[in-house]
């Protein structure tokens, strides 16, 4: 094996070695990836920056638990630390890349069975590397029964993103909510598992009921460093009787209020059973162009954030109403009537609202408006200013009262306008009482200043949020100790907890240190400087 | 693809490399040819297999790598399944490197040996 292009952290070059050497006795030496170009593959393909500033030294991919239990034990023996990745596709929050610089990438992807689809139960058992392609076609070759809460783009994990907290747009919304028994491999290279699965020899009912008995751990491995998932169980939406979809659009700019306002009820009480999604004027003019394949330069050449009245302008030319906010309701027909009526009533005491739906009916071909089938496209909007591109997202968690929801907007809108991007922005509704305010800053990443002045606006809103009592609820790799930095309440006693038990997990912080903002005894002197 | 050292130099020098090749690509292309398409070997075969679930969710009909394409030629030639004017090497070093906003795809989520077929079904057609 060549001589290492870069080490792990206070690691010698005679340590890794035998380390790399040790690994490759595990998964075998074409997988344990060190060369220059197979180093690159694992770099943030959309860095807020300089992509170097988080290069692994090496990536290792295993195939089995028992293979990530010994890589696991042998990274303890040498103080190697690991960063786990399921499919590496969480771009714009880091992809494949550690937070910090050096760390081997274990990447979990070639682990990609789906161990068991149970159509009557309406569950699957899946491994780190199955992206929703994967389990959508696993599906549909057991009749298509069940239905994935597929996230914007397909490629991701469904346990990373549901490790995540990442969100579908079906009824079961928040896929963390779906997470029922888990395989985790710790730190010292046990194997646990949770729930039900506990049970000995072979817990028969370990995807049917979350709560086993004693404490409940699962949520305790989602957003943390204090082990390797590799098994997960997740519930899965029976498929419905129909499908209708909503796009209701409201004409002024001053109608947000009105638009959070008269949906909160209709989502508390269920009439509206998954999330929606709420689009500013400016979202409303680059989706569409993004899907198109056109850039900003077709329609505005100026810096700086494109003129509320061009906005305005350029969507009363297309009919288009300032506000607008889609969703999808599952149900049978008649249930979707009786939605949709109280719906209708609901809008009809808004001025100017502007109703459209379209409905499925079982037998009828999957369409896109469904977001049942994954996709990628929603990634086009990075090449907004012409790219190559990348996005960062600010996503506080905001409580959908219209006056509430303004008022954030109106300090984020402010902040775009000061740095000078566009500012597109959307509002996830993640469940009944919350509400994602989730604007997004696309920069070309070649553009050095451009991509500073991204960085600095993602930095600003994060100090801005805390100021007004609102956290985000994920981070890139470059912003985790940022927004850790959130959740500083009677000097961050939350993450002083987290820290007790990832030194008692992880002694030697070998997982995933820094991962969001959780560096441990072991590993505490980077943080704030995890380069 | 030769070894370069660690760190920022590496990763810039790979960059460089990335734009020569992206330079090559749209001068290839600007020499398209038409051809029926040949029965497929089984390599080939494999490749179309791999290419459809690993590549078509982006660079199929109307996609974003589609779009992005053809932002630099003619819509016509945007679709690698339908390209004539492809090189083998430059496929296979374009998918490891990534390109434009396409990220590098990784040995683990394609093997060399997948590489190397999808490479030869998107070069079934062109010219040598």
């Amino acid at each position: 094996m060549a001589t290492p292009a870069l080490l792990p952290p206070g690691v010698s070059a005679a340590d890794f070695q035998q380390a790399l050497k040790e690994f490759a006795g595990v998964v075998g030496a074409d997988w344990v990836l060190t060369s220059e170009e197979d180093r690159h593959t694992y770099l943030d393909a959309f860095a807020p920056g300089d992509a170097a500033t988080h290069a692994c030294s090496a990536a290792v991919a295993p195939t089995t638990a028992e293979e990530v239990q010994a890589i696991v034990r042998i990274a303890n023996r040498h103080r190697i630390p690991l960063w786990p990745v399921s499919t590496g596709r969480n771009l714009a929050y880091g992809g494949s890349a550690p937070v910090v610089r050096g760390s081997v990438v274990l990447d979990l992807k070639r682990m990609n069975r789906v161990l068991e689809v149970n159509n009557e139960l309406g569950y699957a058992l899946v491994e780190p590397g199955v992206n929703f392609f994967d389990l959508f076609e696993a599906l549909q070759a057991k009749g298509g029964k069940l239905w994935i809460s597929t996230p914007a783009p397909g490629w991701g994990s469904v346990i990373g993103n549901a490790l995540e907290h990442g969100v579908g747009y079906t009824p079961y919304g928040v896929n963390a909510n779906s997470i029922c028994g888990m395989e985790v491999v710790l730190a010292n290279g046990e194997v646990v598992r949770t729930g039900m699965g506990g049970v000995n020899p072979g817990g028969k009912e370990w995807q049917v009921f979350k709560y086993g008995y004693g404490p409940v751990w699962d949520l305790m491995f989602t957003q943390s460093n204090f082990g390797v998932v590799t098994k997960m169980g997740i519930w899965l939406l029976p498929e419905p009787e129909a499908v209708a979809n909503f796009s209701i659009t409201l004409p002024g700019m001053g109608d947000l209020a009105a638009m959070v306002d008269t949906l909160r009820p209709l989502r508390l009480d269920d009439t509206i059973n998954a999330p929606y999604t709420i689009m500013n004027p400016y979202r409303a003019i680059m989706d569409p162009m993004s899907a198109q394949g056109k850039t900003r330069s077709t329609i505005y050449t100026k810096p700086g954030c494109m003129p509320l009245d061009f906005v305005e302008k350029t969507l009363q030319a297309q009919g288009v109403g300032m506000w607008s906010v889609g969703f999808n309701l599952f149900d049978s027909d008649k249930g979707l009537d009786l939605r949709e009526a109280r719906i209708r009533e609901a809008f009809d005491k808004v001025p100017g609202a502007v109703i459209k739906t379209m409905r499925w009916h079982r037998g009828e071909p999957l369409a896109g408006w469904m977001r049942v089938s994954p996709v990628l496209f929603p990634l086009a909007g990075v090449d907004w200013y012409g790219g190559p591109g990348g996005h960062i997202n600010y996503a506080p968690v905001v409580a959908p009262i219209g006056s509430r929801i303004t008022d954030i907007y109106e300090s984020i809108y402010k902040r775009y306008v000061e740095y000078g991007f566009d500012c597109y922005c959307g509002f996830l509704n993640i469940g009944p009482r919350a509400i994602v305010v989730n604007p997004c800053t696309f920069f070309n990443r070649e553009d050095a200043e451009m991509t500073r002045r991204a960085r600095e606006l993602a930095r600003v809103l994060y100090k801005d949020g805390a100021a007004q009592g609102f956290g985000d609820y994920r981070a890139h790799i470059s912003f985790m100790d940022d927004v850790a930095d959130m959740y500083g309440f009677n000097n961050h006693a939350a993450r002083r907890l987290g820290e007790r038990v990832k030194d008692a997990l992880d002694p030697n912080g070998i997982l995933a240190p820094g991962k969001q903002g959780l560096w441990g005894t072991a590993a505490r002197a980077r943080r704030g400087k995890p380069a | 693809m030769g070894h370069r050292g660690a760190g920022a130099q590496g990763e810039a020098g790979m960059k460089t490399t990335t734009v020569l090749l992206a330079a090559a690509v749209v001068a290839v292309a600007s020499a398209a040819v038409t051809a029926a398409d040949a029965p497929l070997t089984a390599r080939q075969q494999r490749g179309e297999k791999v290419f459809d679930v690993k590549c078509l969710p982006c660079h199929g009909p109307g996609m974003w790598g589609t779009n992005a394409l053809a932002r630099r030629m003619p819509r016509d030639r945007a679709e690698l399944a339908r390209r004539t004017d492809l090189n083998a090497v430059m496929v296979k070093t374009l998918m490891r490197t990534g390109i434009g906003s396409m990220p590098p795809i990784r040995k683990t989520e394609v093997t060399d040996a997948d590489a190397d077929a999808i490479a030869d079904y998107l070069t079934r057609n062109s010219k040598p």
